[in-house]
């Protein structure tokens, strides 16, 4: 015979064991104690398996050298597990009908289905196919031997057979307690059960210390025995069927039959899995929890391994005994066993990091590289202040890359973009920008960016990183919702962006062979070569200094990055990072959509009602701000001073001891040598005091930095 | 192995115009057309396509795909898309290949290509090794 390690001890099984069977054969209970099934249905065999927890022994064959370990009495395993976890492969799978369950009912099913030309696909647990769930979709997930199935299906039809009955009395989670079919199951494999003894609904308790030694039933009599075989009846196996009551789910054979419920039980453990007692249901029962769904969240009973497999018909009979009136099942949710996070997941990704055209550069130069709106971006090259006088001071590189952009066309495209914007388009002269937000149909702020108009018919539009991924949809949804005639074309991907920002900035244009004459002003836009690579070179401002942003197609990126760092080195050129674009623009009190703004904050709220002009006939979002433009609004977002180092952004705001606000946008300027914040006061009237950090900041008009604008038109 | 390696910056042309307008144009020889929607076709080739006759249209290179051969349609589909392929050929099928927005070009001769955006080539590649 081979051998398995059980807590430490090695023990024989032989050829064809499960875990479960083999603890039994050598005198162990796999687990603690409770009846066993052996068929998968309840969590009293379940242990630590080669490190994985909370695994059904019974349900897992044994092989030679396998370590198990009891879960610790009283408590649960560590879930810790090792540190790294090596991938569960996922398979993708479809079947016009999966079957789930290969008995007698589901076999006749699978022959029907087959007969009626479907592709039929059966999985049962006994061939390794352990369904652990049913989504909409519909979508089966199937553990494996090799990993997990996502099956794909159009028909199900749940085969799943009945569930044996557990006795719940008192001396229930003894060992030596079996189902009928898992005795049977053990003595067909040869094991050995000493003295059994076959009860039925007439059992009172079950007497012993560890292992059960007698058992008494409703006559009184007591008989001795080493083993309890109870034959109590079956419930329907349907967890799957309740788990997803969107999915059509075609249930045959047992699993759909209608089962008498026991006798509300008394006395003992109803939950095994919980250990929760009739006394615990009687508790929460008394406390009011008086339906079914009450009692199960008040108490947690059906929560555990199981999900309900052995104490749902007994939680019913319970409910039923209380209220007069039989409860129908809860709804049951995935997953019906326990997964490994591996396993859990398996086959999902997070979100994809999409990485600029110079990636390569940014780590080329040390760059510190963050996630920030959906992209790897550069956060600093490892000195985030020296980057900033870069800027302030001579020039730089930033790479704007991750902009939305999109190019808009077409007969009715003035007409559209009037309508989506809150200012207005149609005297923006070609070869000219304006800035705009972009609106909710409730007024609030969702994103910012740029209008530059290429000709009568035509215009660029430009939209934050993070707002870029949902632009395109905005666009689309209103232009096809008011039929108009608009082409729309996303370029975010396909455009590479590069600011080249700072006092030096046209100088460094001129080196690479932009003539004065030929470099757009400011709120102009051209499209010439930069460093011998057609640009589309807006001028703009984020920075608060003279800036160029230099859109480009995304294969000349690195060849015009490499060439403008070159050409900037007489200039003190350097890239800057986000953490030193965020100090400079917090300088000049541009806010960042997302950060600065809230979910509900209007034009009015940051300050920014001149960027909507409600002469406008027509706009989104123009209604709800003429609706609330007489309403007293007291939210307020405001600039801030204050000595000392800059508070956290999230800071709380105080005045006189109460909360008022946060910090939204915090910065230790080099320029001032104090700092300068944005945040939130959101009740009247404002204080020009507030304290943050338990010190004193100061509300100060903003810009803090050029308030006139003249360095970004130098 | 699934896929070849990737190209970058597959050179070809973007379209968006009025959906007669692009079914009636004259493609270039030797390109190939990918039609991504009724209004938009992406032309992969390096000659600019005639400008249909839609005033209006946005005829703009692309540069920003990157493109592999798959190597096992099949193997791909059953580990990395939770989506059904379409059954005819020529198609064109579009949605995420293990999580990254992608597309697949599937000829007529039983060949097919990947193309994502270059930006997000890195990952697709990576979650595809």
């Amino acid at each position: 015979m081979s051998r398995v390690v059980y807590d430490g001890t090695p023990i024989e099984f032989a050829p064809g064991d499960t875990l479960a069977v083999a603890a039994v054969r050598n005198g162990e209970h796999p687990a603690r104690g409770g009846t066993l099934c052996l068929a998968g249905d309840c969590g009293n065999c379940v242990a630590v398996v080669d490190g994985t927890p909370w695994v059904r022994t019974c349900q897992t064959e044994a092989r030679p050298g396998m370590v198990v370990d009891r879960h610790p009495a009283g408590g649960h395993p560590s879930t810790a597990g090792p540190d790294r976890h090596a991938q569960v492969a996922v398979r993708h799978r479809s079947a016009d009908h999966v079957v789930i369950g290969n008995g007698a009912s589901g076999a006749a099913a699978a022959a029907v289905a087959r007969a009626q030309g479907d592709d039929v696909l059966v999985l049962d647990a006994a061939d390794g196919n352990e369904v652990v769930g049913v989504f909409d979709g519909p979508t089966i997930v199937v553990r494996t031997p090799g990993g997990v199935d996502q099956l794909h299906a159009h028909h199900i039809t749940l085969a799943t057979g009945a569930a044996e009955l557990h006795p719940v009395c008192p001396g229930n989670m003894l060992a030596g307690i079996y189902t009928s079919k898992a005795a049977e199951q053990l003595l067909a494999a040869g094991v050995d059960l000493g003295r059994t003894v076959t009860v039925g609904n007439d059992l009172v308790a079950i007497h012993g210390e560890v292992a059960a030694v007698a058992v008494e039933r409703a006559d009184g009599t007591v008989t001795e025995c080493d083993s309890v075989i109870v034959a109590l009846g079956s419930a329907p196996r349907d967890l799957l069927a309740r788990m997803a009551p969107m999915v059509p789910v075609n249930v045959v054979g047992p699993a759909a039959h209608a089962h008498a419920l026991p006798a509300c039980p008394r006395e003992g453990v109803v939950c095994p899995c919980g250990k929760i007692t009739v006394e615990d249901l009687e508790g929460v029962w008394r406390k009011g929890f008086n339906e079914l769904e009450l009692v199960k969240r008040a108490s947690l009973t059906g929560v555990g391994t199981c999900q309900g497999g052995v104490c749902m018909p007994h939680l019913r009979a319970f409910v039923a005994d209380r209220s007069g009136t039989e409860p129908q099942p809860f709804t049951a949710r995935p997953a019906a066993r326990q997964l490994t996070m591996g396993e859990a997941a398996a086959g999902y990704h997070i979100d994809t990091f999409r990485r600029t055209p110079l990636h390569a550069e940014h780590v080329a130069l040390g760059a510190t590289l963050d996630r920030f709106g959906g992209w790897f971006r550069p956060w600093h090259y490892g000195d985030p202040v020296a980057e900033y006088w870069a800027v302030r001071e001579a020039v730089s590189l930033g790479d704007v890359s991750t902009l939305g952009k999109m190019i808009v066309s077409g007969r009715d495209v003035v007409e559209a973009l009037e309508r989506l914007y809150p200012n207005h388009v149609h005297d923006i002269k070609v070869g000219r920008a304006r800035y705009v937000i972009n609106l909710t149909e409730r007024g609030h702020i969702m994103d910012d960016g740029m209008i530059l108009r290429d000709a009568d018919d035509r215009f660029t539009l430009t939209f934050t990183s993070g707002g870029a991924s949902t632009a395109e949809m905005w666009v689309r949804d209103w232009v096809e919702t008011w039929g108009l005639n608009v082409h729309v074309l996303d370029r975010t991907v396909s455009h590479g962006a590069i600011n080249v920002t700072g006092p030096l900035a046209g100088e460094l244009l001129r080196m690479a062979g932009v003539n004065d004459d030929e470099r757009p002003k400011f709120l102009q836009h051209r499209r010439l070569e930069v460093a011998g690579v057609p640009c589309h070179v807006m001028r703009l401002s984020f920075t608060g200094e003279a800036s160029f942003e230099l859109h480009h197609q995304i294969d000349r990126s690195v060849e015009l990055w490499q060439a403008l760092m070159h050409l900037g080195e007489p200039l003190g050129i350097r890239p800057h990072g986000l953490q030193a674009l965020f100090g400079l623009r917090c300088e000049k009190g541009h806010i960042i959509v997302g950060q600065d703004t809230e979910l509900d904050s209007s034009p009015r709220r940051v300050n920014m009602d001149w960027a909507v002009k409600l002469d406008k006939p027509a706009f989104v979002g123009r209604d709800a701000l003429v609706r609330t433009a007489e309403l007293p609004d007291e939210r307020r977002l405001f600039g801030f001073r204050m000595d000392g180092p800059a508070p956290l952004e999230g800071s709380a705001i105080r005045v006189n001891g109460d909360v008022v606000g946060h910090v939204s946008s915090s910065w230790d300027s080099p320029l001032f040598g104090h700092a300068v914040l944005m945040g939130w006061q959101k009740r009247a009237p404002h204080a020009q005091v507030v304290q943050i950090d338990g010190r004193d900041a100061h509300v100060s008009e903003v810009p803090f930095y050029d308030p006139e604008g003249a360095r970004a038109r130098l | 192995m699934l896929v070849s390696e990737f190209t970058d910056h597959v050179p070809g042309w973007r379209i968006i115009a009025e959906p007669a307008a692009l079914d009636a144009a004259p493609w270039p020889a030797g390109s190939h057309v990918v039609r991504i929607s009724s209004d938009d076709a992406y032309v992969i080739g390096s000659v600019e396509p005639t400008v249909p006759p839609d005033p209006h249209a946005i005829v703009t290179p692309e540069l920003g795909f990157s493109m592999a051969a798959v190597l096992d349609v099949a193997a791909l589909a059953e580990q990395h898309i939770e989506w059904e392929l379409p059954a005819d050929r020529p198609a064109l099928a579009q949605g995420q290949i293990a999580g990254v927005p992608a597309k697949l070009v599937l000829h007529a001769d039983g060949s097919t290509q990947l193309l994502v955006a270059c930006a997000a080539r890195h990952e697709l590649e990576g979650r595809l090794a």
